[in-house]
């Protein structure tokens, strides 16, 4: 049984707050991270004697693992989804490294356009219907999720974003398979 | 025949034109008017009859030459050898060279030992030296490729981000498949390159043991020696060097053949999605957030469980809500009787002639053991019965009952009534 010492986690409050609203904690929240870093084992401990599931990624975040969401938050989720899938087939087609084009460009106005305009089926199934849709629905959200930070010029996507790229990694021949029988 | 000395003083003198050129041209040719044009750029002062003359320096001395049946222009191929090799620009060889050479050293070997056979020291000694060279030529080739690769990695890191991912690298694949590759089957433990040197180091050790036996020719002795040593020196350095390039390239090999799968993958979804829907198909894999709303909810599964778990351990049990009105008073489990403490006062009064007695001290010393407030509660009955006649003190008093310390004006009593006395 892991030693939970209350007044070594200082932090506790505000972790709390941030995980249970779906929020991931990654290195650039410097305080939050570094308390999780040290103390993992008992939060950890403490997280799920609450009936949460506190997961450390090793690439460099936090959040509480969950196995079914509300409608509306799976709603955004495969949002987000879609916008990652589709952003990583947009920068291979322009024949960028996908992976660190992900990371290190910054996702604006324009590209968000572009991506609505060039993808209008997929989205309009989503309801987003512009760049702006896009931004409101997706990438703001994406930020109160921890996904993505607000930068100048737009926003950039955080190491959480690995979660969607193993989803996408997930989806096996036997999953389409399975699907193609189904329709 | 143009002197070595006076070469090198042009080269010496044009190096910054001569270096523009290489990496301008590479291998291609160019016109007598390129080259005045960056004589001219680098030494703007100059006039053009001086640019005219050095211009046909660097030709007189055969620095650069025309190409055949044309009037343009190449670099000496030595002097570009020699330029490649200072500059590091160096491109990556072909696994076949190295493989070329080993076989000739195999070849020469055999020879060698014919000729040791024969008891021919000359010719022994020529095919020494010619291995000695080969050997040099193959390490030579080892370091050039490592540093051709160290470039190519160079290259393909120096992020450009508009260069598409199969463009840029390109030559990194390429330098795995066609050299790495094949060259670390050679350097194999079982591999050719590896018996061939068995061989050869034997046939060597042969001869370098029939020279002891016979015990003639020292020299020679010392030569077979050291050409041994530098052949089993360049097996160390070809792997060593082989290690080190597959270790440069392999981390970018890696991320390339990860970004192949992520964007083939990518696309398989998508190309799913458009088929099936957006809803239909990422259901089943988006990930999962927790929400402020199912905090308050049984919104999970584990909640359920746990739910369930405990409505499983739920009992019924029928639970008799007391009567209004025939409550039972509480009594204190350690509070003597009332009716005993009056039986028991009124008799210590009688016994002690019905003098003046404190009531507190009649009840710590036949009740040691209660606890302050019961003690009060025992006490307050006393005073308020009506069996007994009490006075009040005037004085206040500090009385100590079970460590809690009161002050109050303590009531004694005096007198028992006779009728009350009797009846008891």
């Amino acid at each position: 049984m892991t030693q939970i010492n209350l007044s070594e986690l200082t932090e506790l409050h505000a972790i709390n707050k941030k995980l249970v609203g779906g929020y991931h904690i990654s290195e650039q929240d410097t305080t939050l991270w570094q308390q999780l870093d040290q103390n993992i084992e008992a939060y950890q401990a403490l997280f799920s004697a609450l009936g949460h599931d506190l997961q450390h990624d090793r690439r460099g975040f936090y959040y509480l693992a969950s196995d079914e969401s509300t409608p509306n938050m799976g709603k955004i989720s495969r949002a987000i989804a879609l916008t990652v899938f589709i952003l990583i087939e947009h920068y291979a087609n322009q024949g960028k490294d996908p992976l660190r084009a992900l990371f290190d460009e910054v996702a604006d106005l324009e590209l968000m356009q572009t991506l609505v305009q060039l993808n209008k089926h997929l989205f309009d199934q989503l309801e987003i219907f512009s760049g702006s849709d896009l931004r409101k629905d997706v990438y703001l959200r994406m930020v109160r999720l921890g996904l993505a930070k607000e930068v100048e010029q737009g926003f950039m996507h955080l190491a959480p974003i690995y979660r969607y790229i193993d989803a996408l990694m997930e989806v096996n021949e036997d999953g389409f398979d399975a699907l193609e029988d189904e329709v | 025949m143009i002197p070595a000395k006076k070469v090198l003083n042009t080269l010496n003198e044009h190096w910054g034109v001569l270096e523009l050129l290489f990496k301008r041209f590479k291998m291609t040719d160019f016109s007598l008017k390129d080259v005045q044009n960056i004589i001219k750029n680098k030494n703007p002062q100059w006039t053009s009859e001086r640019i005219f003359r050095e211009t046909n320096r660097l030709l007189n001395q055969e620095i650069i030459i025309p190409l055949a049946k044309s009037s343009q222009l190449e670099i000496n191929r030595a002097v570009a050898d020699f330029a490649s090799f200072l500059l590091q620009e160096e491109d990556l060889g072909l696994a076949e060279e190295i493989t070329v050479l080993v076989k000739d050293l195999e070849r020469l070997g055999t020879r060698l030992q014919q000729a040791g056979d024969e008891g021919d020291f000359s010719e022994l000694r020529r095919f020494s030296r010619i291995m000695d060279e080969r050997v040099r030529k193959i390490v030579k080739l080892f370091q050039h490729n490592e540093s051709a690769i160290f470039n190519i990695v160079e290259q393909a890191k120096s992020d450009n981000s508009n260069l598409s991912l199969q463009k840029r690298y390109r030559a990194v694949i390429e330098a795995f498949d066609e050299y790495i590759e094949p060259m670390l089957e050679m350097v194999d433990i079982r591999g050719q390159f590896h018996a061939c040197f068995a061989v050869i180091e034997s046939q060597i050790s042969h001869q370098i043991d029939s020279i002891e036996l016979f015990g003639r020719g020292a020299h020679d002795k010392r030569m077979l020696e050291q050409l041994r040593t530098r052949i089993l020196d360049m097996h160390l350095i070809g792997r060593e060097s082989l290690r080190k390039s597959a270790d440069m390239l392999m981390p970018l090999r890696e991320e390339l053949r990860r970004n192949t799968l992520i964007t083939r993958q990518a696309a398989k979804v998508l190309g799913l999605i458009r088929k099936n829907g957006v809803d239909r198909m990422l259901t089943s894999v988006q990930p999962e957030f927790v929400s402020d709303i199912q905090r308050f909810s049984l919104g999970q599964k584990r909640h359920m469980v746990a739910y369930m778990a405990s409505l499983a351990q739920f009992e019924h049990d029928d639970y008799q809500l007391p009567d209004q009105t025939d409550v039972p008073a509480y009594h204190s489990p350690n509070i003597p009787d009332y009716q005993d403490v009056h039986t028991a006062f009124a008799r210590t009064f009688a016994d002690n002639g019905n003098k003046r007695q404190a009531l507190l001290g009649f009840l710590t010393s036949q009740y040691p053991s209660l606890d302050a407030d019961e003690m009060l509660f025992l006490y307050q009955k006393l005073v308020s019965d009506q069996d007994f006649e009490l006075q009040q003190d005037n004085e206040r008093a500090k009385v100590t009952i079970n460590e809690h310390t009161f002050a109050l004006y303590p009531f004694n009593a005096s007198t028992v009534q006779e009728t009350h006395h009797d009846t008891d």
